[in-house]
């Protein structure tokens, strides 16, 4: 019967189940882009979550780490490469043109860069490495001189593209750390451990050593892990996800509104109709479940539908931002489907209940007299 | 004893500060196997003691007795039960639903039960009144004679006691309504139940074992 009721005026019951398709689509959509979002920044994190970052910290007397603050790290942290380094820039010219590229002075390059030609030292004491791109800016190959400062360096590796996060998009430059003997101290140290955790291990000891001096809290060094910043933006991209689910819910409940006023301006069209239900002896109970089943397969019809233009939406998405457009059927965003689904068959019975309400309260006898 | 049964039955509408009376001190019976009209000029409140006997309103004051079951108390469910199982309805406006079916709008008052199946006998019924070429068309596909066959086939599938008609054959011309009241008088006799009807037709008196009128809510003896 409900069924039936609702094909007796298909637009509007179509219209009343497109508001529905399309919150359920705003809503699984949007749950699926951030479940894509954050796979992707994991990924591109991944690579250098087991680095730790320290460089001088706010209530340091110096204005980069000191030796002896090296030689400390180095006794403390024994099962890690430990890499200071110092940096500063310069522009690099040759007959091709010139360039600004960022100076590394650095002693263990094998452990930090990747290079596609050429070798990196692990005790980088003559010659330099630089960036591919910088490289074939300048026309320069491995074996060709560069100078700094006064010094030529001849070149002994290229180093791939940065597939991870914070490449500065301009070139490097890594020389010995002789080669920038002029500051004194280094900008940054990084240190190379195992992986996340260890990373998170090997950042709590420093902060013990440097950070904390009784019961005071003095930075003396500040410690960065990737690990940390990666947990900032998971956290960032979960309260943006929250934010923009909020939203889409927002068109959920307006489908369902007007859910509510599909089946209040049907059920008041067929208030006769209900009378003469009510008058033949079928209960208040009934006519009550009959608007409801109506409301819910308004609901159930939407939510299909809107779940399946969702999947594709996805399929789509998860295509643009991670590249693997199957991805989506991961539990992580499938299950936004059901909840979308879900949502939307409960909010339409729930609009349905006033109406219902109201249809099978109204005496037959009002009702036959209109 | 009477199938039903009206005992000084008083209906006070409030509008306003004004009191109205629509039914005053108003007795009734009807017996089984006896078609009984009720006619008497508009606004005599003709309507509204059909709707007592019909369970679809409750009297101020007074009684009314339902095969020696004394229903004036009952609350809106107990009075839908007995609307189920005792009583038929059939209206000048038909008030089939469009939707469904010649055979499914006998159904109807049974269709949300779910331990009987009343299709054989909604079938039977359209058979006896003559439409049982026509078990699967639409309202729309009837006629207005056809359509009222198909109301009281409807009305006759709970087997009731009573059928309470209100203004039968008003939509309807003389010789359907002709058609339409035989098919009543037989049916009053098979089935041995009361036939009440509110009518302006004249054409009805013919047919009646008894006529009540009712002027301004009082019975006229």
């Amino acid at each position: 019967m409900a069924w039936r009721n609702l094909g007796r005026n298909r637009v509007r019951t179509g219209l009343a189940a497109l508001g529905i398709i399309i919150g359920v689509v705003a809503i699984v959509s949007l749950g699926m882009a951030g479940v894509a979002l954050q796979q992707q920044a994991t990924a591109d994190l991944g690579s250098l979550t087991n680095e730790v970052s320290v460089s001088a910290g706010a209530d340091s007397d110096e204005d980069g780490v000191t030796e002896e603050q090296v030689e400390e790290i180095e006794n403390i942290i024994t099962d890690a490469q430990v890499i200071p380094q110092k940096i500063n820039s310069t522009e690099i010219e040759t007959r091709s043109g010139s360039v600004y590229v960022s100076v590394t002075g650095v002693t263990n390059a094998s452990a930090l860069y990747d290079v596609s030609d050429g070798e990196a030292p692990d005790r980088l004491e003559t010659g330099a490495l630089i960036s591919n791109s910088t490289a074939q800016e300048l026309g320069l190959e491995v074996g060709d001189p560069v100078a700094y400062e006064g010094q030529l360096y001849r070149i002994r590796g290229l180093i791939e593209a940065d597939d991870g996060f914070g490449g500065s998009g301009r070139g490097e430059l890594v020389i010995p750390v002789s080669g920038l003997r002029d500051q004194q101290y280094y900008d940054s140290v990084t240190i190379i451990t195992g992986g996340g955790d260890a990373a998170e291990a090997t950042a709590d000891q420093l902060e013990e050593r440097f950070n904390v001096d009784g019961r005071d809290k003095e930075e003396e060094l500040q410690i960065n892990t990737f690990a940390g910043a990666q947990e900032s933006i998971n956290s960032f991209l979960n309260t943006l996800q929250l934010a923009l689910l909020g939203i889409g819910s927002i068109s959920l409940v307006v489908a369902s509104v007007a859910i509510l006023n599909v089946m209040l301006m049907s059920t008041i069209e067929r208030r006769g109709e209900i009378g003469v239900l009510r008058a033949v002896g079928i209960r208040r109970s009934e006519v009550l479940r009959m608007i409801l089943t109506e409301a819910m397969f308004l609901g159930v019809v939407g939510g299909i539908i809107g779940a399946i233009v969702s999947l594709a939406v996805g399929l789509v998405m998860f295509n643009i931002i991670t590249g693997d457009a199957l991805a989506v059927l991961g539990w992580a965003s499938l299950q936004y489907l059901l909840y979308g689904f879900v949502f939307a068959v409960v909010t339409s019975v729930l609009s349905g209940v006033y109406p219902a309400w109201k249809a099978s309260n109204d005496r037959p006898v009002e009702a036959l007299r209109g | 004893m009477s199938v039903i049964e009206l005992t000084n039955i008083f209906k006070r509408y409030q509008s306003g500060e004004e009191t109205v009376d629509a039914l005053k001190g108003v007795d009734f019976h009807a017996e089984r196997g006896e078609m009984v009209l009720v006619t008497g000029p508009s606004g005599s409140g003709k309507s509204t003691m059909l709707n007592m006997i019909g369970l679809l309103d409750t009297p101020t004051e007074g009684t009314v007795c339902l095969d020696g079951l004394n229903v004036t108390g009952f609350d809106e469910d107990e009075l839908t039960e007995e609307r189920r199982s005792s009583l038929g309805f059939v209206f000048q406006n038909f008030h089939l639903l469009p939707m469904l079916t010649a055979v499914e709008n006998v159904e109807l008052p049974s269709m949300w039960d779910r331990s009987v199946d009343r299709r054989d006998r909604a079938v039977e019924l359209l058979e006896v009144v003559g439409l049982g070429d026509r078990l699967t068309h639409t309202p729309a596909q009837l006629s207005g004679g056809q359509q009222q066959r198909v109301a009281i086939a409807r009305a006759l599938i709970n087997e009731p006691d009573i059928l309470l008609a209100d203004e039968p054959t008003g939509n309807l011309d003389q010789e359907t309504g002709q058609t339409i009241l035989e098919e009543m008088t037989r049916l009053k006799q098979q089935e041995n139940i009361a036939i009440v009807a509110v009518t302006h037709d004249k054409q009805m008196e013919a047919y009646a074992d008894r006529i009540v009128t009712l002027v301004d809510g009082v019975i006229q003896s």
